[in-house]
């Protein structure tokens, strides 16, 4: 272990160094760092900024133009003009709701002369519900959200949508923003008797698991670390996690800091299986409880037998399940109550959980005697039981299609299981659960200001977590207002005022604008830490309504565009891509909430014999309604991801995901291109096309551009279409006189008379095309 | 302090010209930290290394459930002497064992038998006759060490150096440090046999924090490999050309307004590149070409070794082709049920077990060292065999072995490897490692690889949320003693 101690000296910083040494000599063009940043800290009290006076006034809508208006004028540049209102209008309504704008809305847009037509926009977009899905899935990215726990086994999480509802609600009622905090932090301590609350601390039981794990002590101590880092870099933009192995490199926060930290979540448990509280079922749950007692009634039986069968070897099943785990894991499970302390109490509670979950192992330790010979428990009454639950287990299957779906009688929350004392907290040298060093006790760290946060238990809780949520939702906090408005306006402008928004340390970016970022983050906390109004006000500034378009002084004077003189494109992310081509399709089921679903994955013939069709871990939902959900309710397993979106960098839930990245991949081209289901989506917008815009073919085309692209087609694109269509109809006739008369033809069409299908199938094409036209899978 | 690396580029004159200036219109391509300019337009596009690598491309054989390489490598006539006594306790200091009251007893197969092969005397037993054939070309590891008692997270160690998930794996860094060698197909592919993706799943050959471009891209059986690489039935190749020539003409419309944006040109590029993938990579997969004696050598021929031997051949005509890094994870032949053989996990009944993963791989691995060979390509390329762990000297249900992280065999041969040396040692009855220092933890794995390709393991680094992360996290070295 020596060679730890000295390699973790090299670990952070290589390239930091490097890179430093540049900065001295760089000719600075490009910088824009102005000469109150170079004091500003993320670590000082906010404090409202003055807002700055500029020239040109009548650009200013809002404080945040000035700021950003004046570092333009101080380098000579010009803000872009207002891009016109169908490109803002498709540009506000997918990023404030991942979903296009109809003809309709862009029309009623454009035409509206009253002097607050943007305001009625904006205002109807923060209202729909649309608004809390699609925030929500940016802060399921950072709650490293999945309904299932990762690892080999990969199991279901069946209740962990609970907390995907309880997200998107939160942004839908414009819940404060520190009140949510609390809630996902400490709900459980704060609000006992509230579910609500309570299902929030689903933020901190989506860790990764391995409920397989033979070493739950370790276990805990991985957890633990998790939820740690998860908090920093989510709460606190912090790479506070840097610093469990050694001191931080680039930031002043000690080892020991950080296992202070770590200790405001030493008696941390989790409860997946707390009881609904009656009458809070929704629709959801209850079929599940009336599909439940069918399936338990008609197996009841078998179950009964199977129960029989086991009933002789319970004991040494479950002594040889429990002998299973490592040396003080074990030292906990075969320890009596009443000598538990709390790290055995953990333990024992987590064994618990994991029997509860994954069954008590009678039946494999059957087996196993049963199966090797060479055991010495192995006899001839193992070998005839085990035959016998091996059939009934056969019969039992037969009712697999009966078993229910979707719903659950439980949710999960932290409980800290009715104790206050904490299991103690050690420094661990190297970061190594081996080697544990010095005892500590909770403490904010010194960067942070090391404020004095006051523990008080309760009689069932440490309080820890109370205090570390009220420090983290608290108003001086230096940084959550500050992380949380830099991550919304990452949204909008692609980069973030700080454009690493999981590192405001000192290895991260400066700020482009430090008094924006305090501008917005002072106003977010006045105005009651109101997300809504936050997006409201970015939405309304002139910046967001600047055009995209290229200019030359702009590329030479700041060739990355931080300083904002023109709105940077940014290609959809992969829901949005799904979503807006669904909704185009007229397909869109529209439900809010509710149990993950299943869409079918490639067709088990194209997909080869290596299937999750038909596996366990991708059950195809029932209902064909659910295919059509929006992506943010499909069903989340860490070890498989689901087909269509996988190549668009969606967010990998092993961790917290920040930042959406952008990569342009053949495998991308081949998905859109290629998909069954994105020509299944193109037969059904070509339908829509047809019925809404008749048998003109021009008007058609018009209408595929207003639906997509919220504009019409210029003549060159008209014309290109157009000669598409003659020549797609020769090749779909060529197709079909070679004896093939299948093609793809538009789906719904009201009155099928009207079409000759050779030449819709080629309008299929030019749909399915379009589709994979930069210009839908870009926001200008 | 810090500056992002399109800062650095244009700084220091790495940076090409405009294009890349007006990179400030590209998102999501900040912060990469190790390679050259040209990946701010295209991420893909080949790299030069930190200093000239021996091998270009990489087969990662994992061998998946663990074999007990005290049965194939790892010769100890002590354990045979003292087989069926109880494990001296001196053997067991300083490890966490699970099974209250005390581990097995040793245990040794009645089975097994020894000899030493080739100029080097490498010990094989009787379960690889074929691949001691080749012994003078390998360079064993004889005191592999790893960390967890599960398969999942050490699965995951092996590949992504953590025991947690959210690290890039080791052919995801290749990807990203040194880029494509032909852009027709993913250049990093995972291979398996058997009837379903490995278990633990995408989390093993994922990018992890780096951008999503660099992940493996899994190779399904059967000769349309990749998802979504067909052209669907409902459409002919006429239409399939007019699309794509209708989707040039309407995307280069739009980029003409905006001339600086190479983005948008990189995604009108991808969809030529998909549409040569789409006949390149069934090509690449198609074993129709190969000579009869070929597959024979792959032990194609036979039904135990079949699968597997078809995963190995498709292996070296990827490598052929240029891919980094071929991922394969060894599953089981085809209709085998029983689970207990699914892969090299023998809790029970070794013999029966590895009699049948043995012969799985023992033909087609020897064969890719000879096809490799006689092709020329072993000089440029570095094949390892490595699985999460190995077997314990005592016996499990008394027949089998449970799992051993703390010493094991690994090997690896071709370019610029020691060949025909052993490293390292474990105890007299192959438990743990025997000399401390000399133990090889996947880190140490992971960065002599990387070297072997050119890369060192230290700057091959990125930038992610302020840290700058390395494929070996905080340790690693690389074993000079490995390299020839």
């Amino acid at each position: 272990m020596k060679k730890i101690a000295y390699l973790a000296v090299l670990s952070c910083f290589t390239t930091f160094v490097a890179v430093a040494a540049d900065d001295n000599k760089g000719a600075a063009a490009d910088t824009v760092v102005t000469k109150s940043a170079k004091r500003w800290s993320p670590y000082e009290a906010v404090q409202k900024p003055q807002v700055p006076v500029v020239g040109q006034k009548g650009w200013v809508r809002t404080p945040v133009d000035a700021f950003i208006l004046s570092q333009l004028e101080a380098k000579g540049l010009k803000p872009s003009p207002e891009t016109d209102r169908a490109t803002f209008i498709r540009r506000a309504t997918l990023d404030a709701w991942g979903l296009l704008p109809t003809p309709e809305e862009v029309k009623a847009f454009v035409n509206d002369k009253s002097p607050d037509a943007y305001e009625k926009v904006v205002d109807r977009l923060l209202a729909s519900h649309h608004f809390g899905e699609r925030q929500a899935r940016r802060w399921l990215d950072l709650a490293r959200y999945a309904d299932s726990t990762g690892f080999q086994n990969d199991n279901t999480r069946a209740n962990n949508w609970r907390y995907r509802d309880y997200v998107i609600n939160a942004f839908n009622q414009d819940k404060p923003f520190d009140r949510f905090i609390k809630e996902q932090v400490a709900g459980d301590e704060l609000w006992p008797d509230s579910q609500e609350a309570k299902v929030a601390t689903g933020y901190l039981a989506g860790y990764p698991d391995n409920q397989n794990s033979r070493d739950l002590v370790q276990r805990k101590y991985q957890i633990t670390t998790d939820i740690t880092d998860n908090i920093g870099e989510t709460f606190l933009a912090s790479t506070a996690g840097c610093a469990r192995c050694h001191n931080h490199k680039s930031d002043k926060f000690s080892q020991k800091e950080y296992f202070q930290l770590q200790a405001f979540l030493a008696n941390t448990s989790f409860d997946s299986r707390i009881p609904l509280a009656k009458g809070s079922e929704s629709a959801w749950d209850k079929k599940f409880v009336e599909q439940r007692n069918k399936y338990q009634e008609v197996t009841k039986e078998i179950r009964e037998a199977q129960r029989k069968v086991l009933e002789p070897y319970r004991e040494d099943g479950i002594k040889y399940q429990k002998e299973r785990y490592l040396t003080d894991s074990r030292d906990s499970i075969f320890k009596t109550e009443k000598d538990w302390n709390a790290l055995d109490r953990w333990v024992n509670h987590r064994h618990k959980m994991v029997v509860a979950e994954t069954g008590d192992g009678v039946a494999q330790y059957l087996r196993l005697a049963a199966e090797s010979k060479e055991r010495p428990d192995h006899t001839p009454d193992k070998v005839a039981a085990w035959k016998e639950y091996d059939r009934l287990q056969k019969e039992l299957r037969k009712y697999d299609d009966q078993r229910p779906t979707g719903g659950s009688l439980y949710y999960t929350a932290a409980t800290e299981l009715g104790h206050s004392d904490a299991a103690p907290t050690f420094v661990r040298f190297g970061g190594i659960h081996e080697r544990p060093t010095e005892e500590v006790q909770p403490a904010i760290p010194a960067l942070f200001g090391g404020d004095k946060v006051e523990i008080k238990p309760t009689a069932t809780s440490s309080g820890r977590r109370t205090a570390l949520a009220g420090w983290i939702a608290s108003p001086n906090n230096p940084l959550t207002a500050r992380v949380y408005a830099n991550r919304v306006w990452s949204q909008y402008f692609d980069k973030g005022i700080i454009a690493t928004p999981a590192d405001f340390g000192r290895a991260g970016e400066k700020p482009t604008h430090p008094e924006l970022l305090d501008y917005l983050a002072s106003t977010f906390v006045e105005r009651g830490w109101s997300v809504k109004k936050l997006h409201r006000e970015i939405l309304l500034s002139s910046v967001y309504r600047q055009s995209s378009a290229e200019r030359s002084d702009v590329v030479k004077a700041d060739p990355q565009n931080k300083l904002l003189a023109v709105y940077p494109r940014k290609r959809l992310e992969a829901e949005e891509i799904r979503d807006a081509l669904l909704y185009a399709s007229g397909q869109l089921n529209d439900v809010v909430g509710g149990p993950s679903v299943f869409p079918p994955v490639a067709k088990a013939s194209t997909l080869g014999a290596a299937d999750f069709d038909g596996n366990r871990a991708w059950t195809v939902s029932k209902d064909k309604n659910d295919w059509n959900r929006r992506s943010v309710y499909i069903f989340s397993r860490r070890s498989f991801s689901y087909p269509l979106l996988q190549n668009f960098d969606p967010a990998n839930p092993s961790q917290a995901h920040h930042k959406r990245d952008v990569t342009t991949t053949p495998l991308q081209a081949l998905t859109l291109f290629n998909s069954d289901i994105v020509i299944n989506w193109s037969q059904a917008l070509a339908g829509r096309v047809i019925n809404e815009a008749g048998k003109d073919e021009s008007a058609q085309i018009s209408r595929l551009y207003q639906i997509l692209f919220s504009r019409e087609p210029n003549k060159e694109e008209k014309a290109a279409l157009k000669d598409f269509l003659a020549k797609g109809e020769a090749a779909v006739q060529q197709k079909v006189a070679d004896g093939k008369f299948e093609v793809a033809v538009p789906i719904g069409i009201k009155d099928q008379r009207a079409i000759n299908p050779v030449r819709a199938a080629a309008f299929v094409d030019l749909v399915h095309t379009v589709a994979n036209s930069n210009d839908f899978a870009y926001r200008f | 302090m810090s500056i992002n690396r399109r800062d650095f580029l244009i700084r220091t004159g790495l940076g090409f010209g405009r294009a890349a200036a007006a990179a400030g219109f590209i998102p999501g391509v900040g912060f990469i930290g190790s390679a050259l300019a040209s990946e701010l337009a295209d991420p893909l596009a080949p790299k030069a290394p930190h200093f000239p690598g021996k091998v270009k491309s990489v087969i990662w054989l994992h061998q998946n459930g663990a074999p007990s390489t005290l049965d194939l490598y790892d010769y100890k006539p002590e354990l045979a002497k003292l087989a069926g006594k109880e494990v001296p306790a001196s053997f067991l200091k300083g490890i966490k064992t699970s099974t209250q009251g005390g581990v097995g007893k040793l245990y040794v197969s009645n089975q097994r038998s020894w000899n030493q092969y080739g100029e080097s005397g490498a010990w094989f037993s009787n379960l690889l006759p074929n691949l001691a054939q080749h012994a003078d070309k390998l360079a064993f590891i004889k005191s592999s060490v790893t960390v967890g008692a599960t398969h999942d997270i050490s699965i995951l160690k092996l590949n992504t150096g953590d025991v947690n998930p959210g690290r890039p794996s080791l052919g995801a860094w290749i990807n990203y440090a040194l880029g494509s060698a032909n852009r027709d197909l993913p250049s990093y592919v995972v291979l398996y046999n058997g009837d379903r993706e490995p278990q633990a799943g995408s989390v093993n050959w994922s990018s992890g924090f780096l951008p999503a471009v660099y992940q493996g891209t899994p190779f399904r059986p059967g000769d349309s490999p990749i998802l979504y690489l067909e052209r669907p039935e409902l459409r002919s190749a006429a239409q399939q050309r007019g699309s794509l020539d209708l989707l040039k003409t309407l995307n280069n419309l739009g980029a003409a307004h905006r001339p600086e944006d190479t983005e948008l040109r990189a995604r009108l590029q991808s969809y030529e590149l998909a549409d040569r993938m789409q006949s390149a990579a069934p090509e690449a997969v198609d074993l129709s070409g190969e000579s009869e004696a070929t597959k024979k050598l792959y032990g194609i021929d036979d039904k135990t070794s079949e699968s597997y031997g078809q995963v190995l051949l498709r292996a070296r005509r990827l490598v052929e082709r240029g891919v980094r890094f071929v991922q394969v994870v060894s599953g089981h032949p085809e209709n085998i049920s029983d689970q207990e053989r699914r892969s090299w996990d023998a809790h029970n009944d070794l013999d029966g077990n590895h009699g049948v993963q043995a012969r799985m791989v023992d033909k087609p691995i020897a064969g890719l060292l000879a096809d490799l060979k006689a092709r020329g390509l072993l000089d440029t390329t570095l094949v390892v065999w490595a699985s999460e762990f190995g077997r314990t000297s005592w016996g499990e249900s008394g027949s089998g072995r449970d799992h051993n992280p703390w010493g094991y065999t690994q090997w690896i041969a071709g370019g610029g490897v020691n060949a025909g040396t052993t490293y390292g040692a474990t105890d007299d009855i192959g438990l743990q490692v025997a000399d401390k220092d000399k133990a090889v933890d996947t880190y140490d794995l992971h960065a002599t690889v990387l070297n072997l390709l050119g890369l060192d393991h230290l700057k091959t680094t990125f930038l992610n949320n302020g840290r700058s992360e390395r494929p070996t996290v905080v340790y690693g070295k690389v074993i000079k003693e490995l390299l020839a």
